[in-house]
């Protein structure tokens, strides 16, 4: 775990990643709203994060807790995931293979989105929350232009393979890989399909990004074909060869 | 190979379109023909879609020649815009309308979409291949935030996002 006085002021480790936090024009407001996002995400990461022993889902999946004893925002959270499951034709589940309900994604989209609303709540209209690589931002960066997000390179952390500007149709973005979670302690979630490597899904909401990257990588082509159809979503698709795929509204090159 | 299956795929949906086309087309009046076979070519179209992924190259090439056919003969059909059929595909119903031009066809596009809860869906939205060079690229001073698979906290350290924190860009 990094310490503390490693993060830079804009920035706090939660839910096994780090957040990072723009708002306002100054540091003062910046950093207002930093505090702000760690107390959010401080509540969901004690109630629902598997990265913790002591949290309710953590004893859920120990067999400690009935999920139906569960605090009601750790079975809403469930429930949002079994909707998802449904919509997305099963190939995003909250149900790991080896039986433990994983509600990690679902948990930091939450919170991210809840992180937003406390910080727009302090008046704040211009804010960017970024947890390990899921964004939701509001309004524009300081100077007036639109928050531009990178997309990380899956062959070259370093680099980045696109950009896309986030606006009011496309207030968030989601990146699923293959490589997800790899060094975590619990398995990586069932990858049925090895189509993609890296999947970014660009929505109006951080939930929909989430689920839809993550059923598409584990769904493959097939789930990306349907998905796209149904959901107002843009995605940038990396196959395992390196190449990409872009639906029609993803940002090109001028 | 992906490619080429992605493009037999299309090709043989392309396939299902036309001949759903056809089938609302093959009487003289094309309004009343596409009316009255509203119906009976959905059934047609089902089997077409679910037969379309094994032989699909067939389908295809089936298609393409009954087309130009159709093409040469259907000089007498008049300029305009028809409506085709609702085809049933495995993404819901499908309605296609065709553009007519001098006897041919020079435009097909999407009408109504469903999936199968009844939503409106759009094969528009279909993702295709695109190179490295054609996508938006930013320089880092613009961009505040990076979207990656999950870094642990660890992997932070090294990431290009800890580089923006730093920077506060």
């Amino acid at each position: 775990m990094v310490q503390a006085r490693t993060l830079p002021p804009n920035a706090f480790a939660a839910m096994g990643t780090v957040v990072s936090v723009r708002a306002g024009g100054s540091d003062v407001v910046a950093a207002r709203a930093t505090v702000i996002a760690a107390s959010v995400f401080e509540r969901w990461d004690r109630r629902c994060s598997l990265y913790r022993p002591d949290s309710e889902l953590s004893r859920v999946a120990r067999g400690e807790l009935a999920l139906s004893d569960a605090c009601v925002e750790l079975r809403d959270a469930y429930a949002l995931a079994v909707a998802w499951r449904a919509r997305t034709g099963g190939a995003f589940t909250p149900h790991r293979a080896d039986g433990v309900i994983d509600l990690n994604g679902v948990v930091k989209a939450l919170a991210i989105a809840e992180a937003g609303e406390a910080i727009g709540a302090t008046g704040v209209d211009e804010w960017g929350v970024d947890a390990g690589g899921d964004v939701l931002v509001s309004g524009l960066r300081a100077g007036g232009s639109p928050w531009i997000v990178g997309i990380a390179d899956p062959g070259d952390r370093g680099a980045m393979v696109a950009s896309l500007p986030l606006g009011d149709a496309r207030r968030a973005i989601a990146t699923s890989g293959t490589a997800e979670r790899g060094d975590h302690i619990w398995s990586p979630t069932d990858v049925r399909d090895a189509s993609f490597v890296q999947v970014s899904v660009a929505a109006a909401d951080i939930v929909t990004a989430d689920v839809v990257a993550t059923a598409i990588i584990a769904g493959g082509e097939a789930t990306l074909d349907e998905l796209t159809a149904c959901e107002q979503v843009d995605v940038l698709a990396v196959r395992s060869d390196g190449t990409l795929l872009a639906t029609p509204r993803w940002p090109r090159a001028a | 190979m992906r490619a080429r299956a992605f493009v037999i795929a299309s090709a043989a949906s392309a396939a299902v379109l036309l001949t759903g086309w056809q089938l609302g087309t093959a009487g003289t009046d094309p309004a009343a023909t596409t009316a009255s076979n509203g119906g009976t070519s959905k059934t047609t179209g089902g089997t077409d879609a679910s037969s379309g992924s094994s032989s699909g190259t067939t389908d295809a090439t089936d298609a393409a020649a009954t087309g130009s056919t159709t093409q040469q003969a259907g000089s007498g059909v008049a300029d305009g815009t028809y409506p085709g059929t609702t085809v049933g595909t495995r993404f819901g119903d499908v309605q296609v309308q065709v553009t007519i031009s001098g006897g041919a066809i020079t435009d097909v596009t999407p009408l109504q979409l469903t999936d199968h809860d009844g939503r409106s869906v759009s094969i528009s939205n279909r993702a295709a291949p695109i190179l490295r060079d054609e996508v938006l690229q930013s320089q880092s001073a613009s961009v505040s935030f990076v979207s990656g698979a999950t870094y642990t906290s660890d992997a932070y350290v090294q990431s290009l996002q800890a580089a923006l924190d730093a920077a506060g860009f």
